[in-house]
């Protein structure tokens, strides 16, 4: 039990902001890199060569359970890593057309190489002959070259002892962009959101034949058992930590899959999921949420005898082979669009069991309401992880020992496949005030619904003009929420009234403009602002943790008093 | 319904030897009735790396019905015949005594009749041939016939000669069955009191045999390999190949409707799969040639490696 806890004080300390925290250095990303999604090590392009210069190494994993193992990984020897450990080995991702050159040093006690599964035409400089490929003795090298001729999702691994080195860890994937266009997988029929590129590789390990390794007692592969399962290198839930998180040094890619609901006008194209064994197990792989369409296996289209058309077809769980890839279509339909503001039949959808929803120690990240893009309340003592209502969907190795962490539950072989609401987290104000008149009727409640039951204010009934001056203020707005937009409809009791929005910015306690309409009249009018540049600046800290003020300034020219009616004041965005 | 008997065809059977296992050929020019005569009878292999195991094998007897003239082989001898051939095989039962045999050949519809032959029995089935690739197995004693090697591998060919079916997509250059399965010593010491819950197959075989005494397949640049997979095994095999990909055209002895390009396939327990690999210009990956092996990493013999499931396409 005590290996169980160690790792669970050293979160605690981080979160406390102990001097720790600089000793969890995150493994270095390359200049762009997403916090969710595939990373590519850029390598060096000249010409049309690609170079890649990779080390095996031994390095050590963590596990959630606070294990270390000992793992056996290719390295990136250029910046940004210079040859940091990490597991898996770099994402190399290259151009179809492109000739690519591996050079490989071995840092390990024993011959080691790379073979390069689905590529044709592999040579090799320097090192020495193999029984699969040629080898690179310990502390020699060997140089592997071939024509990236057609795109795919690839492995590359150990051909040398490979009943040792392949459980110890000496794999990565291999990526071949098409000539089309990076964001395409293959095809012209293979486009895919270019933000929304996952690789899910899967592999397993048996912590005892690695410490057999480590202590230079006897390796015996026919004692293998299988302890812990991963995803990018990591075990659930370190799958869902961002790419290069600093809880996990040596294990750069997080496997957390995130996606918004297909929406033909403004979110067309699907993700596109990579997915890799490079374990020696055939895993069950079985995606909750939506089906997923396989359009490849091994680097190869599925498609008709006539190479014509596709024979792509549609899974909820299928058996990824040892060795094998497959490539995946995935786009999220809401089916149904309920809402809790939709007819009774919709209204009426009652919380699914609290009891189901915990995932341990009271944790959870259901949202404590059943619709896309609304938070609820959660029994008392429950923590939740959700940001704004988005729904999360558990994506995971359907032989449920493999759903472990050392036959604990859940972990291992899994990730979550995160649905966020349509064009991001919404929230609605949960408290107004009035800087100028006074409340002529309806309540905070009135904004969060497009109902025509309206928040409204009295002008000031003096002075000229007159004027309305109130504010929406949301709250639990997560730092780090980027691409914030407004969202205000309303109107107002006399014509051709000016209206301008602001933003309270809380460092230079000054309110922003963020639109300004010369003539809202009696009829609603909807003004959503741009997307607010810096948003961090306006985002409450400290005493004001979440807080975002939103303000309606509305003016007539003359003496005749009028109302402002609100009925919606939305704040967009993406959460972190 | 057992009308066909052995003496009839038995001059027709000719005894081909050849580098994967010992074939069984019955070359006919139509549709002809052909009989086979087995016996399913004890003896004994080595195993890589030295030791005897005993086995339970299929042997052809030199005289039909006569299982003392029959020496059991792992995997059982390899039984050649033609699509629409009326195929009768008779097998006879010579294994140790309370050892009831099940002739299997799953895809195969048989003509009604007894399906078991307790020791000293014959059960003979009567079908007509389909063309693919099968598996013809003995079920009894809860599987533990299978594990003890009662297997082997049926080739039914079209009447289009160097076509694996009755497509010109199946058409090929070379041959080469690939029977998987493997060997737990410690059971097969003991077949009938070895508690399979600790059955752990330590030896791995392609056609009952090991690396580095697996056959090479011989094909030249250019040249379509048919890599007939039977995995007579417990375990679904993924089978990596380096350097190209096969077309996997057949599954169970039937063509898909979209054959598909693989490197790394898996061939579930008791299935059989077709595939055509063409062996690419250019210098393979290795001087041995084009690796195809255990992706599952059984490639040892008992803690031994490499060894295991692996060959080489040799061009």
């Amino acid at each position: 039990m005590t290996q169980r806890t160690r790792r669970l004080g050293l979160v605690v300390a981080l979160a406390a902001g102990s001097p720790l925290l600089g000793a969890g250095r995150g493994h270095a990303l390359p200049p762009g890199a997403p916090k969710i999604g595939m990373v590519c090590t850029p390598g060096a392009v000249t010409g049309t060569t690609h170079t890649f210069n990779l080390v095996t190494m031994a390095g050590h994993i963590s596990t959630p359970d606070g294990n270390d193992v000992l793992m056996w990984s290719y390295a990136n020897a250029d910046p940004p890593d210079d040859g940091a450990f990490q597991f898996p080995g770099p994402v190399l991702c290259v151009t179809q057309g492109e000739t690519v050159v591996v050079n490989l040093r071995n840092t390990l006690p024993e011959p080691s190489s790379i073979v390069f599964p689905g590529q044709e035409g592999v040579s090799s400089i320097g090192g020495s002959p193999g029984l699969l490929a040629s080898e690179a003795a310990p502390n020699g090298t060997v140089a592997y070259t071939f024509a990236a001729s057609s795109p795919g999702t690839y492995v590359y691994e150990s051909g040398s002892n490979i009943a040792k080195q392949l459980e110890m860890g000496l794999h990565g994937a291999l990526v071949v962009r098409p000539s089309l266009g990076a964001n395409y997988a293959y095809d012209a029929t293979t486009q895919f959101d270019p933000s929304r590129e996952y690789l899910n590789l899967v592999s397993e390990l048996d912590p005892d034949l690695h410490h057999a390794v480590e202590t230079g007692a006897t390796y015996d592969f026919t004692k293998l058992r299988n302890r812990y399962f991963t995803v990018n290198g990591r075990a659930f839930p370190d799958t869902i930590q961002d790419n290069g998180s600093a809880l996990l040094p040596s294990q750069p890619y997080g496997a957390l899959v995130r996606i918004q609901p297909n929406d033909a006008g403004t979110n067309p194209l699907p993700a596109l999921i990579r997915m890799i064994n490079a374990g020696a197990l055939n895993h069950p792989y079985h995606p909750h949420g939506n089906h997923l369409r396989q359009i490849a296996q091994d680097g190869r289209l599925l498609r008709d005898p006539a190479g014509t058309s596709s024979a792509s077809t549609e899974r909820f769980g299928e058996t990824i082979g040892s060795g094998q890839t497959q490539d995946y279509l995935l786009r999220w339909d809401d089916q149904d669009h309920w809402n809790p503001n939709g007819p009774p039949v919709q209204r009426l959808l009652p919380q699914p069991n609290y009891r189901s929803l915990v995932f341990k120690n009271g944790v959870t990240w259901y949202g404590g309401n059943p619709y896309l893009g609304y938070k609820g309340t959660l029994p008392t003592g429950t923590a939740s992880l959700n940001v704004c209502g988005e729904w999360y969907f558990p994506w995971h190795s359907h032989a449920l020992n493999e759903f472990t962490n050392f036959d604990e539950g859940f972990g291992g072989m899994a990730t979550l496949l995160r649905v966020d609401p349509p064009g991001g987290c919404f929230t609605f104000p949960t408290s107004t005030r009035i800087l100028v008149g006074t409340l002529n009727g309806g309540t905070v409640a009135n904004l969060g619904l497009d109902d025509a039951k309206y928040y409204k204010v009295n002008s000031a009934t003096t002075g000229n003009p007159r004027v309305t001056d109130w504010y929406g203020q949301f709250s639990g707005v997560p730092a780090g929420a980027a691409n914030l937009a407004v969202t205000y409809e309303g109107n107002d009791s006399l014509g051709a009234t000016p209206q301008t929005l602001f933003i309270w910015a809380w460092t230079a306690n000054a309110w922003d403009q963020i639109s300004f309409v010369p003539n809202v009249g009696t009829t609603d009018l909807t003004v959503t602002s741009a997307t607010i540049a810096s948003p961090a600046s306006y985002i409450g800290r400290g005493a004001n943790n979440g807080l975002v003020r939103v303000r309606v300034l509305t003016t007539h020219t003359g003496t005749a008093s009028f109302v402002t009616s609100g009925d919606l004041m939305k704040l967009v965005y993406d959460a972190p | 319904m057992r009308v066909l008997a052995h003496p009839k065809t038995a001059a027709r059977l000719a005894l081909v030897a050849s580098a994967a296992a010992l074939a069984l050929t019955c070359a006919t020019a139509a549709a002809a009735p052909v009989s086979i005569a087995l016996c399913a009878t004890a003896g004994s292999i080595t195993l890589p790396g030295g030791g005897n195991v005993p086995i339970w094998g299929f042997g052809v007897p030199a005289t039909p019905g006569d299982c003392t003239t029959a020496t059991a082989s792992l995997p059982g001898p390899q039984l050649v015949v033609t699509a629409g051939d009326t195929v009768t095989i008779a097998v006879t039962n010579a294994l140790p005594a309370g050892h009831t045999i099940s002739f299997e050949i799953p895809g195969v519809s048989f003509v009604p009749g007894p399906t078991e032959a307790a020791v000293g029995n014959t059960v003979t089935r009567t079908f007509t041939a389909s063309a693919g690739t099968y598996l013809y197995q003995s079920g009894g004693d809860a599987g533990r016939q299978q594990a003890m090697g009662l297997y082997g591998a049926l080739i039914v060919r079209p009447s289009t000669a160097g076509q694996a079916y009755d497509t010109a997509a199946s058409a090929y250059d070379v041959e080469a069955v690939l029977l998987l399965s493997q060997i737990d010593p410690n059971f097969n010491a003991a077949p009938d009191t070895f508690d399979m819950k600790s059955y752990l197959a330590t030896y791995w075989l392609i056609d009952g045999k090991a690396f580095p005494e697996t056959a090479p397949i011989a094909a030249s640049a250019g040249q379509r390999v048919l890599l007939r997979y039977v995995n007579a095994g417990y375990d679904n095999t993924s089978m990596m190949l380096l350097g190209m990909h096969e077309r996997v055209l057949a599954r169970d002895a039937r063509l898909l409707n979209n054959p598909f390009d693989a490197n790394a396939e898996t061939i579930p327990a008791g299935a059989t799969e077709d595939a055509i690999a063409t062996v690419p210009a250019g210098s393979p990956p290795s001087a041995n040639g084009y690796a195809l092996y255990n992706r599952q990493l059984h490639v040892s013999n008992g803690a031994a490696s490499p060894g295991g499931m692996l060959t080489f396409i040799t061009p």
